[in-house]
């Protein structure tokens, strides 16, 4: 499924496209950054921050997806914490890159989330998110 | 460099020199126009978690005056939102933690602190 109808984020901040699979608290997404990314250089080598990106766009596209499922329209959520993401290859533009997420927990509104970015058979960066999942329904900042 | 590093450039504003080599302050002011708010999100900017990594990482190659990449994220916590034209500081301090070139950043607006960060740093890029 398409990332954009899965996603808030928009050009040139969507990095994700695609949404391959998604089921039981995990997911598989998709995305190839074109030449004219904001994180491309004029090398095209992707800067690594985009691995962060990546991981949490990736949850937040199997959320809207779960949300879509649930016939609600995608709940917006927020980036908190990184823990231990380390970072052991480069990507460049053009590249297909593959980010598979798994959800270790959802509680209180939070959601802690594993991640790994995987070119082929490499995998590029690997790390735990936390993120912070919007409640429609309460009143209080706007994060 | 990429376009995202020209906007982060572009968006500092004075410097404070550090207490020491391995230190470095410096003042940020991200336009609504500024690229990383762009697509994120329509209608309600913020400024992107990487890019309050990035420019972390940028300042503290020109403190060190050394290409830098990212090899690891150990922490980073993001307290609060930064919005469009707001005063952002940005602080790194570097050290050496077992061989492991560590740099520890906060960013703050108006004096509260609104994201921090573990960073581990390493010269040079990643082979492909």
């Amino acid at each position: 499924m398409a990332a954009e109808r899965l996603l808030p984020h928009r050009a040139p901040m969507r990095l994700v496209d695609t949404l391959v699979s998604a089921g039981d608290g995990c997911a598989v997404a998709e995305s190839v950054l074109p030449r004219s990314a904001m994180m491309a250089d004029a090398e095209g080598r992707i800067d690594e921050v985009a691995f962060v990106e990546l991981i949490a766009q990736s949850y937040a596209a199997f959320k809207g997806y779960t949300d879509r499922m649930d016939g609600k329209p995608p709940g917006e959520g927020f980036l908190v914490g990184v823990r231990r993401l380390g970072i052991t290859g480069s990507a460049y533009a053009g590249d297909r890159l593959q980010t598979s997420i798994r959800t270790v927990a959802a509680v209180g509104g939070f959601a802690v989330v594993e991640g790994a970015v995987t070119r082929g058979d490499e995998t590029l960066a690997s790390g735990t998110l936390k993120l912070w999942l919007v409640d429609p329904d309460a009143d209080g900042d706007d994060r | 460099m990429s376009a995202l590093r020209k906007g982060i450039a572009a968006s500092a504003m004075e410097t404070f020199a550090g207490t020491g080599a391995e230190t470095g302050a410096r003042r940020y002011r991200f336009g609504p126009g500024f690229i990383g708010f762009s697509g994120h999100f329509p209608g309600n900017p913020i400024l992107p978690a990487i890019v309050q990594i990035r420019a972390a990482v940028s300042l503290a190659e020109e403190e060190g005056g050394k290409t830098l990449r990212l090899a690891a994220v150990r922490s980073a916590k993001f307290l609060a939102p930064i919005r469009p034209d707001e005063d952002v500081w940005i602080r790194v301090r570097r050290r050496v933690e077992s061989g492991v070139d560590i740099c520890d950043a906060t960013l703050s607006v108006a004096g509260k602190t609104v994201a921090a960060f573990q960073l581990e740093l390493a010269e040079g890029e990643t082979p492909r």
